[in-house]
């Protein structure tokens, strides 16, 4: 049973395939019924899902097929004409074919209430008939029966005498078997070789391939596996192009997958360390060997990577072709005349995109066939051609695919989708005054947004292009229009290649990392306060001839601002389909490929976050869920930017109102340096040596300055200086070496380290303390 | 590893050396848990759900999480919660000292770290000497197995698989 169960499976596997290819050769069919060739591929499918469904008793569907067979036959043999009611009756036993399948998968058998063959049947046979009296009712029941003879005897002979046979028996029943078989297909092969002579060399193929097979299956095979023998041969040699392939489980891929996101992540980590031992040994030969395998270890890294990914990809084609069929129905449904053309089919996509892209383009090709292409009178009126054009394209942009939906129907106005969005509240007036085109177009996005004047069962029912944008931003895409009153419009969707490894922009809000997905980054720029304005109590900024609303990302993300201001600020500007904001961050650190890791089910959900990543230091880094993260923006009021940096500026002025640290392991010295500076006001700690300022410094942050001696015990002055700039916060702060090391090579590592100033002992009170005021900008 | 561990392993080996001469009838009625010290409470979780037990590392912040959620941590490769049982059972909120460690834990099919202030010992305490917890509505009852006796301590044993549902901190 279990054999019979494996050869069901391979069944449905090869009739889906098949099927999926149908509908678009069927609608091509219409356009060209003298196409012998495309006729001759679509016979063979209904024939071969006729044959092995009538071997695993399948009798519905093989008495569908076989009336489907029947008429196709007849067209192949030019004795019936494929019109549109044909197509129509064809199209609709593909369908029931379909449900048949269906019912199949998921309940092992074709028996079912639910569907009813018997009306499609009755049609196919008119068809047949009425076209062709000649040959009407009897010569058809006796091909049938001889098709079913056919069957019975193959079924009898396997389900019954093999238990009785030797096995010498058995091979040569089996060879009885095979040789029948291949006697029956070439044939039918050379009555067809008469027909199409144009398709010659595919059947020498075939033939090559048939002749081998045999022999293979004759010695390995044992008795009990005929069966499968048999139907494999079948579907074999009906597939006209031979392709290379294992069918492989997509578990295995996903797992392959998240093992080279770990060796991306080691990657990384080797590189990181590798820089860091070359700072250190700087001219040791061993680093040009190291360099070497680092170099080599990270080419081959990102080419396993690419072919990786490779292995995942499907043909965007696979979704397209069913947008033939959709179309002619549609334009049938709507008395429309619609032509669609479809290019880069060829275009690869990750297969787990592939599988979510497919209803928000079917939703897209019908907004674009019902609401956009114009019916025919109109289209005549306006002085178009008469059939309306689609086109659906697919092509790689950089790292990203774009889809491309276009249309030459009536266009969208923007001033009427801003009139009919403030007629429905989605946006205020003030909104729609200060909307771009562009922007204007994004509204048929918004909820609760329909502009077709009556509602149709295709397209126009209030929900649909929200769940579109909604779906497609769910893989980090995002969606581009553009259209011309009278002209037509263009859909663009972009979407990035793979979903689990992606570039990236690392930024800092504070000491924390953020990796904000590049595909999202518009630009970024440096900006200073000055330049920020205020309209409406909200922080924006001037870029250009644009103004973005502008949001910290300290605060959306609700992280306690610890860092002094500083002269510049870091805008990073986002983009998300028509939408820009200008996000300020407190550093750029820098463009890297990160592997999306997901927070588990405890942290699923978290607002404005996508997931996360490991970075080459080993840290957890967090990646922005950009769109999230815009919506975030538009609650988070963002006026503190300005007034915070002006409040702060105004506190200090005196000295008084500073704080110093003094770090010496000598109290004496400590001592002198405080006299030093004492009476000019500054309020002074101490720390005796460089684990306690450190410790220090990380508790409080209003100290303003350190000096700092370098020879201390367990942490010296250099080390200090080392960590403390570390440390976003601290990389301002003025550091004042205070030391007796006097040669040049301590002050260069004085300033190598991040010191600001290198003072030597001695020193006159004077001087240190001028120093001081100097780097706190004290007059 | 630490001296602790060490001690811990060895106790554990000593207790089934010991026990290695009873019979397996008595061995059915015996949970084996390790014991942890979060505040000035002893709590215990049964060693089996434990994965590894880690030195304090570095952890991410994660916005928008109850205060209780420290973060996110690296655990070789892996993306993983971390929880301060300290805060949730808002006990002391003290810097983590050189006992501190973090319990990586199985809790259903997800692995997550909790920060204990120090481990204590393993323990085997037979089933039918575990009591019911207390019935009071403290909010922490949710998280509770039930309550042991050894010597004179008493331990408090969570249920694993309540750790991690939210809105019980």
């Amino acid at each position: 049973m279990d054999e019979m169960q494996e050869i069901m499976e391979d069944f449905l596997v090869e009739a889906f395939e098949m099927i999926e290819q149908l509908d678009q050769d069927l609608v091509e069919l219409e356009s060209n019924p003298d196409d012998l060739e495309l006729l001759n591929k679509i016979f063979r499918v209904a024939h071969t899902i006729k044959g092995s469904g009538s071997f695993l008793n399948l009798d519905i569907l093989t008495r569908l097929t076989h009336h489907m067979e029947d008429i196709l036959n007849k067209a192949r043999k030019g004795e019936l004409k494929i019109t549109p009611d044909i197509m129509d009756v064809i199209l609709e036993s593909v369908d029931m074919m379909k449900a048949l399948l269906e019912n199949i998968r998921d309940n092992g058998t074709d028996v079912t209430d639910d569907i009813d063959i018997e009306p499609v049947v009755v049609k196919l046979d008119a068809i047949s008939q009425g076209k062709e009296l000649s040959e009407a009712a009897p010569s058809e029941s006796k091909e049938q029966k001889e098709e079913t003879v056919e069957v019975a005897d193959e079924d009898e002979l396997t389900e019954e005498d093999y238990a009785n046979m030797s096995p010498d028996e058995i091979e040569a029943e089996i060879e009885r078997l095979i040789q029948k078989r291949a006697e029956e297909d070439k044939a039918r092969r050379e009555a067809k070789k008469k027909q199409e002579a144009s398709s010659k060399t595919n059947n020498e193929k075939q033939e090559e391939k048939q002749e081998s097979k045999p022999v293979v299956k004759k010695e390995t095979k044992p008795a009990t596996n005929t069966k499968k023998a048999e139907t494999k041969n079948v579907p074999a040699k009906k597939v006209s192009t031979v392709e290379q392939t294992i069918r492989v489980d997509v578990n295995r891929l996903d797992n392959l997958m998240n093992l080279i996101g770990e060796l991306v992540l080691s990657k990384n980590r080797l590189i990181k360390i590798y820089n860091d031992v070359e700072e250190r040994y700087e001219g040791e030969h061993f680093l040009d060997e190291l360099n070497q395998v680092v170099s080599s270890i990270s080419i081959v890294t990102t080419d396993l990577q690419i072919a990786v990914m490779k292995t995942r990809m499907l043909q965007i084609g696979k979704v397209f072709n069913k947008f033939p069929r959709v179309i002619r129905d549609l334009s049938r449904d709507l008395g429309k005349k619609v032509n669609l053309i479809i290019k880069g089919e060829e275009t690869e996509l990750d297969k787990s995109i592939i599988e979510e892209i497919g209803d928000p383009l079917m939703h897209m090709i019908r907004n674009s066939v019902d609401h956009g292409i114009e019916a025919p009178e109109e289209r005549i009126e306006v002085g178009k051609p008469e059939v309306g054009t689609v086109e659906l394209k697919a092509y790689n942009e950089g790292n990203q695919i774009v889809i491309e939906i276009a249309d030459d129907g009536k266009g969208m106005d923007p001033d009427v989708l801003k009139s009919k969005a403030l007629e429905k509240g989605i946006i205020s007036e003030k909104e729609a005054d200060m909307m771009s085109d562009k922007e204007a177009f994004m509204l048929i996005f918004k909820a609760g947004f329909s502009t077709a004047a009556k509602v149709t069962n295709v397209s126009g029912r209030g929900v649909g292009m929200d769940v579109v944008k909604t779906n497609v931003e769910k893989l980090n895409g995002i969606i581009e229009v553009d259209s011309t009153p009278g002209k037509g419009s263009v859909f663009k969707i972009k979407i990035p290649l793979t979903l689990a490894i992606i570039q990236a922009l690392l930024v800092s809000a504070q000491e924390e990392l953020f990796a904000v997905p590049l595909a999202n980054v518009i630009e970024t720029v440096r900006i200073t306060i000055e330049d920020i304005s205020t309209v409406e109590g909200k922080s924006v900024l001037k870029l250009r001839d644009e103004v973005l609303p502008l949001v910290n990302m300290s605060d959306i993300f609700n992280i306690e601002k610890i860092l002094g201001i500083t002269q510049y600020l870091y805008v990073v500007v986002l983009g998300v389909g028509a939408s820009k904001v200008g996000l300020i961050v407190d550093g750029l650190i820098g463009q890297e490929e990160i592997v999306i890791k997901s927070l588990g089910e405890y942290l699923k959900g978290i607002k404005g976050i996508a997931g996360a990543t490991i970075r080459g230091d080993g840290k957890v880094t967090l990646i922005v869920d950009v769109a999230a993260l815009m919506q975030l923006a538009k609650e988070t009021h963002s006026k503190t930017i300005v007034t915070a940096n002006i409040e702060t500026k105004k506190k200090k002025e005196n000295p008084e109102d500073y704080v110093v640290l003094v770090v010496d392991d000598s109290n004496t010295d400590r001592k002198i340096m405080k006299n030093a500076i004492k009476p000019l006001g500054f309020t002074i700690k101490e720390a005796t040596n460089g684990e306690e300022a450190l410790n220090i410094l990380k508790n409080d942050s209003n100290i303003d300055a350190a000096l700092v001696d370098i020879e201390m015990p367990k942490m010296d002055g250099y080390t200090l200086a080392q960590e403390i700039r570390k440390y976003n916060r601290f990389k301002n702060l003025p550091l004042i070496a205070v030391t007796s090391r006097t040669t040049k090579s301590d002050r260069v590592r004085g300033v190598e380290v991040g010191m600001n100033e290198y003072i030597t002992k001695p020193y006159t009170p004077d001087y240190l303390a001028n120093v001081l005021k100097r780097n706190l900008k004290l007059s | 590893m630490s001296n602790q561990l060490q001690n811990v392993i060895k106790q554990q080996q000593e207790q089934t050396n010991g026990l290695g001469n009873n019979t397996d009838q008595k061995d059915d009625n015996i949970i084996q848990l390790v014991g942890f010290i979060v505040g000035n409470e002893e709590f215990a979780v049964p060693i089996l759900s434990i994965q590894e037990i880690i030195k304090p590392i570095e952890w991410t912040k994660v916005p928008f999480t109850d205060d209780f959620v420290l973060g996110v941590f690296n655990l070789r490769g892996n993306v993983l919660p971390l929880i301060d049982l300290r805060r949730k059972f808002k006990a002391s909120e003290a810097e983590f000292d050189d006992d501190a460690r973090f319990i990586v834990i199985k809790v259903g099919d997800e692995l997550a770290g909790f920060v204990i202030d120090r481990l204590t010992e393993a323990l085997r305490i037979e089933s039918n000497s575990i009591l019911p917890p207390p019935d009071t509505s403290m909010e922490r009852d949710a998280v509770i197995e039930g309550i042991a006796r050894k010597d004179d301590r008493i331990i408090t044993i969570l249920k694993i698989n309540s750790l991690l549902k939210i809105n019980n901190g």
